[in-house]
This record gives C-alpha cells, structure tokens and sequence, in this order.
C-alpha cells in the first residue's frame, strides 16, 4: 500500500497503480475518456492531467511543478503530492471539454447513449454551457462497421480503447484510425468487418455515443432502464452482467467489473443470448397428465401433488427407483432444496447431474495467444452451474451419477420416477429420452419450453429464466457468485425457488440469501458469498 | 565575415562531391580513423559532450548528453538519424545528403561508435526521392570501402546502416513518432516515459541525432572540442546552417556561426543579399514556422539558441528564415501557418487536434473577409490554451502550432485589425449566419 496525497487529503492506495485509478477508488470523479484499466494507457484524452509536486531541481525543496501530468500515466509513488483542485488543472478540463464538443453534432436527443453519456456527464460537470465556436463543422461519416456494430464516427472522441480492445483483448485488430488531426476517425479495413465473438464489448468501452449496438439501436432511452447485477448463464465462465430492463422487458445486458472471471468483458453470445426469455410458447402454468389429456393445476396444490405422488411410488417400488435430474442450469440453492426434498421422500434416491450442453472447444483470447496471456475465455460448457450442481449431489450423500449414465440406467429400468429439470434456452432432450420416458411410471419435468419430456410428463412445472430468479451459481474455477432477479416472473408462473421452498415444507418468501445461509452450516463454500466486489472497479 | 572557414559545407560545389574518392581526397573520413582507432567510446561521447554540440534538428539539446542517458549495462543499441525534415522552410539536411553524403556517413559511423550501436536508421521523408538515391549510392561506397558492415576500419566495430523512407508526415520528424513509423507503425509520438534512451525502437536503448548533429561529428573529433567551441559562443557554439528563403535575392542554404543576426541573413552579401524588387520585410519567421514571428524592427535578432525566446519566439528552430514582404496580406499568411499544423497533427492529443483544426477555421474566415475582432482574442485564447503550459500534450506539436498564430495575431494585430475594419461591413454576420 502507498501513501499519496491527493488535494490535501492522504489516502491509501494499491502499489503500481496510476494516480487516475487511485483516485477513482478513493472517490474523485476525475474526468478521463482514453483511460481504461483493462487497456494500455496512451494518455491522448488530455482530460485528467494534474499537478505533482517535484523536488527542485536546485534547492531539493518539494514544490508544484509549472506543469500538467497525466494521471493516467503516472504510477503511484509513496510520498507522492499531486492536486486536481487548482486553477490550471479545472482551465484544462473546461477547455478540453470545449475542444471534444466543436465537431460533436449534439444529437442527444436522437441518441442511445444519452443518459450514460460521459460527453454529456463531463460537459455538465467540467465543461461550459456555451461553445465559441462558430465555424462549419467537420461531419463525420456513419458507418456500418460490423454484423452486429454501427460508428458514428461524428460523436467520436478519439479515445482510442475500441481500436486497443481489438488489439489487446479480442486480437482480432479490426479496429484501425485513418486519417489525421481533426478528420481522425475510426474505421476497419477494407473487407474486414468488425466481427469478433467479443466484439459487443467496443460499445461498452466506447465512453460516448459513437459504437452502436444494432441489437440496443433506438429500442429504449437508457434513463428508463434499471439495472440489476447478475451472473451470465451462457457458459461455465459465470460472466458478472448487469440486466437493463423496463416494465419487466429485458433489453440489454452489460458486463460488469469482475477482477479474475471476466475482468470487464462478455461475449457476445452471452450479451445478446437472452431473447428467449421473452418467448411467447413458454411455459407458464403446472399442468398434471389425466390420461391422453393435460389440465392446469393450481400452484397451491402443487406440494400436495408432488409429496402424493412420489410417497406413493416409493410405497410401491421402494426409494432406490426414485432419481432426481439436477440441471446445471439450476442456482445452487435450487438443486439443494430439490435434492434435500426428494431425499427426505426417498433416502436413496440417485442424485443425476442434468444433461451439460457443449459446444466447441474453449475460446481463448487474444485469438492465438499464449496460455499466461489469456484476458478472456469462452468455455465449452454451455451452461452456468454445472460444478455447484454437482457439489450437491455429492454432499447431499448417497448414490449420484452423470447424465449418460442416467440415461443408460434408466433405459434398462433402473428407475421407475424422476424429476427431471431443463431450463435450456436451447432445445435439449436427447432421442435416448424417448426410451427412458417408457420406463417411468411418475415424471415431473420442470423445464422452460414444451418438448417430448413435457408431453410424456405426469405432472409439468413451468421454470423460469434466470433474470427472473435469485440464487448463485458456481462457475467452472468453483467460485460461487449471487445474482439477482432482475424482471417479474410470467403472470401464472412461479419462481422454481418458491415452489421448490414451499414443496420442502417451508413457508414465506424464497430469498436465495437465506436458503444460501441453510446451506452454508452443511457446506462452507456458501459461506460469505455477495461480499463486496473486488477492485478495481470503474465506471465506465 | 569574410575570416569564416566553412566546414559543413566545405565541399558543396566540388566536382563529384558526393563520391567516396573525392570526400577522402579532401580529408573525409579521418574523424572515424581518429576515433575508432584512437579513441575509446566513451571518450567520444566525453569530447561530445565538452565541445557542446546542441542538437541541430530544432530542440538544441546537447547531443552528448542526450548519449549520457543511454543504460550503462545496454546489450543491443539502435541510431536513429533523423533526415525527416519535414519543417516548413527548411532544407539543410538536403543539402548536406545531396552534396555530402559521406560526411553525413562518417558522423553516423562515429555517433554509432560512441554509442554502441549496431544498427542505425536513416529516416528519410519520403519526398527526397534523389536524395534517397544519392545516400544510397554513398552507403554502399561506404560498405564496399569497409567503413560500414563487420569490423570496421579493423576496430572490430559493426555497424550497419539502412535508409527507411518515411510516408509524409510532418509529425514524424518527432523523435518517438519516428521510431514508431521505422517500426511500421502509425507515426504518432508516444507517451514518454520510457524515454528512447531507455526504450525506444523495437523496445532497445536508442538514440535520435539529426543529420546536421551528426555532421559535425567529424570534424569535432578531428579538430577537437576546442577548436569547436571558437566558433560562435560559448552557448551556441560551431558552425551551423541556416536557409533563407522568402523574396529575397538570393534564397538559399548558408553556413555560419551562430553569432549572425536574422537581418544578415536576409541582407548580408554571403548570404540572401537582401530583398528582391523594391519589396521590404513585413515579417520573418527565423527558425522555421513553427517558431514564432519576428516584426520587421525585430530582426536585429541573433540567430544563436538564446536570443529568439527575449523575442517571444520558441526557439532557434531549424534557423530556416521564412521572409514575408510587405505585399503580403497578413491574412493569409495567418491561415496559411494555421492551415499546416491542423493537417499535420496526428489527431491523439485533444487539444491539439481539435485545437489546430479550429484555428485553421478562424484563419481561414478571417482571410476570406468575414473576420470579426473578438476572432483575434479567440484565435489567442485558443493558441494559447494548447500550449498554455507544458504537458498539455504528448510530442510539441501544438506548440509549434500555437507560436506562429499566437505571434501573428500579437505581433501584427494592427494590421489584422484594419483588415477587418475595411471589409464589407456586415461580412462576418452574413457568413455566420449562414454557418449556423
């Protein structure tokens, strides 16, 4: 830790730092644009420049220095003295803030980024409501950049982190600056689009409104979007991502900081994977089988139901027919409660791992980099929770097995009831099933959409996607992370966790919170878990 | 000063200067004989840095110096030699490669030699397509006589010497800028620390010396430190060349100590012999555009590293002397030194892109006749805020920019001011108006 003065205040920051991000963590809100803590520094943006105080070079005696630096590219120093407050240092900032707005169209109110806008943040914080200049402005072209990207290269500040996030990131190098001085623009070479499977994150990084997302392209107005922090289910990485909704409609999820698993990147298959959430077949409402037909129950009689029904078979065929389908598309405190339920009905019940979608081979980037260099993956796994179901299994005790196994088993009759959980964005169930389908007298499937599983099913439980849930999930490393529901669950659905809470005899409101705090007495690793992120953070 | 003995330019003129035999003939390459087998390195950059030689390339750091912040333990280390040029007016490198390239080539080899590098870069801008040639020519000469290549004269020094042509940017004549171009890329200055003496090209120890730096080399080493600081003053010391070039009668390159005044320059008989036609100087800009501006009572200036800043003026530059007659609308010569630097900035730093750009805009309305007085504060206020303090930005870029505009717009306010006064009234309203 160093020691630094920062406008009179001393504080404590991480060694090797630049001033900017010590500053950022300590709370200054320092206006910078070429800064990002995840790419290298180029210190063009002018924006956060400061005064240190140097010794002379004479007397050896420490005073300010009649000269800007940037913080940026300063590395923290113990001892070190340097001020944002004085004259020089605001002079720059309101003419910098000046200079960025001269070609700027100001087009906010046709723009998506308005309302997250560090042109509009910084213009109201460090710069003038009035501009001098009066000449024809240089009009920058809009392009199309990409299948999924749009520049407009006329809000364009010339930051830089796009062209360095395809360089240092995604090393796909798409990303290129033409031209010079003021008719410096991004663009991409000629036949070679921006097209990256992490190409989504130049939006992100671009602090203004000039890298559009087509996907995001007019659909909402930022300030009528709340976010809520979650974990992405689109691979075992366990991206941390923020869910922008409005009136229960998800529009778009963001990356958030998270040192170590993501840093602060997403993959566009996770960033734009979440349209599904919003399909009109989903299921909605339980449905128990009378003969050829399907009738809708009432949640209230859902407990009942189920207890019924498996108290039954386990009388009939003993509990070691009994298995239970944990999908790794399941929060960890869903696949205790249902495996604590179904063991509390038949002791030795088989605790099955769900079926775990793969695809591919891990995606290392920068493309074609050394293994220690790696700054983002896309894992194989296509789904979020494939270890912490597993972990469950095994500490519930007992008899467990993986999918194929179960398949194999349950095809030669090894089980005569399950509980089979999907919740696959993804059509999902194997041919295979049909025959296992045969074998089983009592079937309850809890899955998001209808397949051959749900139409062989006794009795049918609508799941729900993960923004509409809380709980956690264990990512491939075996770091469990919170998230959050983000929208409302579909008018006549439940969240899984509720009714997986009150089918194990508990009464009130399912929190995964609280089930977490059950679980940590059997298992530590759910101990302490939404504790405050690590650092560094940024805003932007 | 008709004592001068010329020594860079010496051998101009002679028939077949620019061969190795006549170079030789004339005492060429006696420095690198006295240095690589007399000498040790370090003892180079020791007589180096006692003669005093400041850089000729514009910033006039000592040469010897700058060799002094080179690592102690360096294994590997690069020289650039900047024949990029690329200011305004100037053209004394051109001179030097197009009638003495060997001279040129023995200030590389002994600038290498005190160095410790193994590798030198000519970067040359890319409009010198003959000269290219003609260093070319002399380079492999050089390499056919054993001067360049393995072991050296028998020293058992190595030096290879390639030209890198650059592809026209004005920027790139920035020291980091260039070394980022020889290394392919963008020429846009980096951010310093490291500075190239640490890390510079492909990430080595490396030095930038200007062609004309290094051409005094030999001839330091041969006559000594002594004898180069005789001429001109203690601060400013040994010959150096300096262009004129403007309407007057005889616009050219010229050798002389920096003792000289920018009026001998435009008037005196060895050099520009004064003003062509019955025009008179309006203004100069002494050092290259990028400067600043002298009023014609000022040019009383010397022409040596010290006196150009009691004249508001950045620097001695290129000593590369633009003349602007007294036919000349100020107007125009405002946007036309705005117009250059807001095509030449490499666009990175905010204030000089966006900053350069607006007063191209400003100059240009006033030179079209829609010139209001607040635009002359504005142009100012404007200049001044890029170069306002140091650090506002990474390479001098925009201060050369801000000198000339800011010095026009001080300097021959007066002027502009009744320029704008007598045009058509209601001029600027009407243009801005249609504007916004």
């Amino acid at each position: 830790m160093a020691k630094i003065t920062i406008d009179e205040k001393v504080i404590e920051c991480r060694d090797g730092v630049p001033v900017l991000q010590a500053a950022i963590e300590a709370g200054w809100d320092i206006p910078h644009y070429c800064y990002h803590p995840g790419l290298s520094v180029t210190a063009s943006c002018r924006l956060c420049l400061m005064e240190m105080q140097l010794p002379h070079p004479k007397t050896g005696e420490m005073g300010w220095v009649p000269k800007l630096f940037p913080s940026c590219q300063t590395p923290v120093r113990d001892g070190m003295i340097v001020r944002f407050d004085s004259e020089v240092v605001r002079d720059n900032q309101k003419s910098c803030m000046e200079y960025f707005l001269i070609d700027h169209p100001l087009d906010c109110p046709v723009c998506d980024q308005a309302g997250e806008c560090y042109l509009q943040d910084y213009s109201q914080k460090f710069g003038n409501s009035k501009s001098r200049m009066v000449e024809q402005k240089l009009v920058g072209p809009k392009k199309d950049i990409g299948p999924k990207t749009y520049l407009y290269s006329d809000r364009c500040v010339m930051c830089t982190r796009c062209v360095r996030f395809t360089e240092e990131i995604s090393g796909t190098h798409e990303l290129c600056s033409v031209n010079r001085g003021a008719r410096r623009e991004i663009d991409v070479f000629p036949g070679m689009p921006l097209d990256n499977p992490i190409q989504g994150n130049v939006v992100d990084v671009c602090p203004v409104g000039s890298l559009l997302d087509k996907d995001f392209f007019f659909k909402q107005r930022v300030w009528f979007l709340s976010g809520t922090p979650s974990v992405c289910p689109g691979c075992s990485t366990g991206c941390a991502i923020r869910v922008d909704q409005n009136e229960n409609t998800v529009f778009r999820l963001k990356p958030r900081s998270n040192p170590g698993v993501n840093d602060w990147w997403m993959c566009d298959e996770g960033r734009f994977g979440f349209k599904y959430i919003h399909d009109e077949k989903r299921l909605t409402a339980p449905t128990v089988r009378r003969g050829a037909d399907t009738e809708e129950v009432r949640w209230d009689d859902v407990p009942e139901i189920v207890s019924f029904r498996f108290e039954q078979h386990v009388a009939k065929h003993g509990d070691d027919s009994v298995a239970v389908v944990l999908s790794p598309m399941m929060s960890c405190e869903e696949a205790w409660l249902l495996v604590k339920f179904i063991r509390g009905i038949a002791p030795a019940a088989t605790a099955v791992t769900g079926f775990v979608p793969t695809v591919g081979e891990a995606q290392h980037f920068p493309v074609g980099c050394d293994a220690e260099n790696v700054k983002f993956t896309i894992l194989p796994e296509k789904c979020p929770n494939r270890r912490g179901v597993e972990l469950i299994a095994e500490r519930a005790g007992g008899e467990t097995c993986g999918f194929d196994e179960f398949v194999k088993r349950a095809t030669s009759g090894a089980f005569s009831a399950a509980w089979i959980v999907g919740g696959y964005p993804e059509a999902w169930v194997p041919k295979e099933m049909t025959k296992v389908v045969k074998q089983l007298e009592t079937l309850v499937v809890q899955d998001i959409f209808a397949n051959t599983l749900t139409a062989a099913a006794s009795l049918v439980l609508p799941a729900c996607a993960w923004v509409e849930r809380d709980g956690s999930f264990m990512n491939h490393a075996g770091k469990v992370q919170p998230f959050e529901r983000a929208i409302r669950v579909r008018d006549g659905a439940k969240r899984d966790g509720q009714y997986l809470f009150e089918i194990s005899g508990h009464v009130g409101l399912y929190s995964g919170d609280h089930v977490r705090e059950m679980m940590a007495d059997e298992m530590k690793e759910f101990a302490n878990i939404g504790d405050a992120p690590p650092k560094p953070v940024h805003q932007h | 000063m008709p004592d001068y003995e010329t020594v860079l330019l010496r051998n101009v003129g002679v028939e077949g200067s620019r061969t190795i035999d006549v170079y030789r003939s004339r005492g060429g390459y006696r420095g690198v004989e006295k240095a690589l087998k007399q000498m040790a390195d370090d003892e180079v950059v020791e007589e180096v840095k006692r003669a005093n030689l400041r850089g000729r390339g514009g910033a006039g750091f000592p040469a010897g110096v700058k060799w002094g912040f080179l690592p102690k333990d360096r294994e590997r280390t690069l020289l650039c030699v900047n024949a990029d040029e690329s200011e305004p007016p100037t053209f004394c490198n051109r001179v030097l490669m197009e009638h003495d390239p060997h001279q040129v080539i023995e200030g590389i080899i002994i600038a290498g030699f005190a160095t410790r590098a193994q590798v030198a870069y000519v970067y040359m801008r890319v409009e010198f397509h003959e000269q290219f040639h003609i260093m070319q020519v002399a380079i492999d000469e050089a390499y056919a006589a054993g001067l360049l290549g393995k072991n050296i004269l028998g020293s058992g020094y190595d030096l290879e010497v390639y030209v890198h042509r650059g592809a026209g940017a004005y920027v790139c004549g920035e020291e980091t800028a260039l070394i980022e171009s020889i290394e392919g890329k963008r020429g846009c200055p980096r951010i310093k620390p490291p500075f190239p003496a640490i890390e510079g090209l492909f990430r080595r120890p490396t030095v930038v010396n200007n062609i004309e730096t290094l051409a005094n080399l030999p001839h330091i080493i041969e006559r000594g430190a002594d004898w180069f600081l005789g001429i001109g003053t203690a601060n400013s010391a040994g010959p150096k060349l300096f262009c004129v070039c403007g309407p007057v009668n005889r616009p050219g390159c010229y050798e002389a100590p920096m003792t000289i005044t920018c009026e001998e320059l435009i008037m005196g008989d060895r050099f520009g012999q004064g003003m062509s036609g019955n025009a008179s100087v309006q203004a100069v800009f002494p050092g290259g555009t990028s400067m600043g501006v002298l009023k014609a009572d000022e040019v009383h200036m010397k022409m040596d590293f010290d006196d150009p800043r009691n004249f508001g003026l950045l620097g001695l530059g290129t000593a590369a002397a633009v003349v602007v007659g007294d036919k000349t609308d100020m107007r125009d010569v405002l946007r036309n030194m705005a117009r250059f630097y807001a095509l030449e900035s490499c666009g990175q730093c905010t204030q000089c892109r966006e900053g350069t750009n607006w007063m191209y805009r400003i100059a240009s309305r006033i030179a079209s006749g829609a010139g209001r007085i607040e635009d002359l504060d504005l142009l100012e206020e404007v200049a001044g805020r890029m170069g306002m303090m140091p650090g506002l930005s990474i390479c001098g870029l925009p201060d050369g920019a801000t000198f000339p505009v800011r010095g026009i717009v001080r300097k021959f306010r007066s002027e502009l001011e009744e320029h704008i006064r007598g045009q058509e009234p209601a001029g600027a309203e009407r243009v801005l108006s249609v504007l916004n």
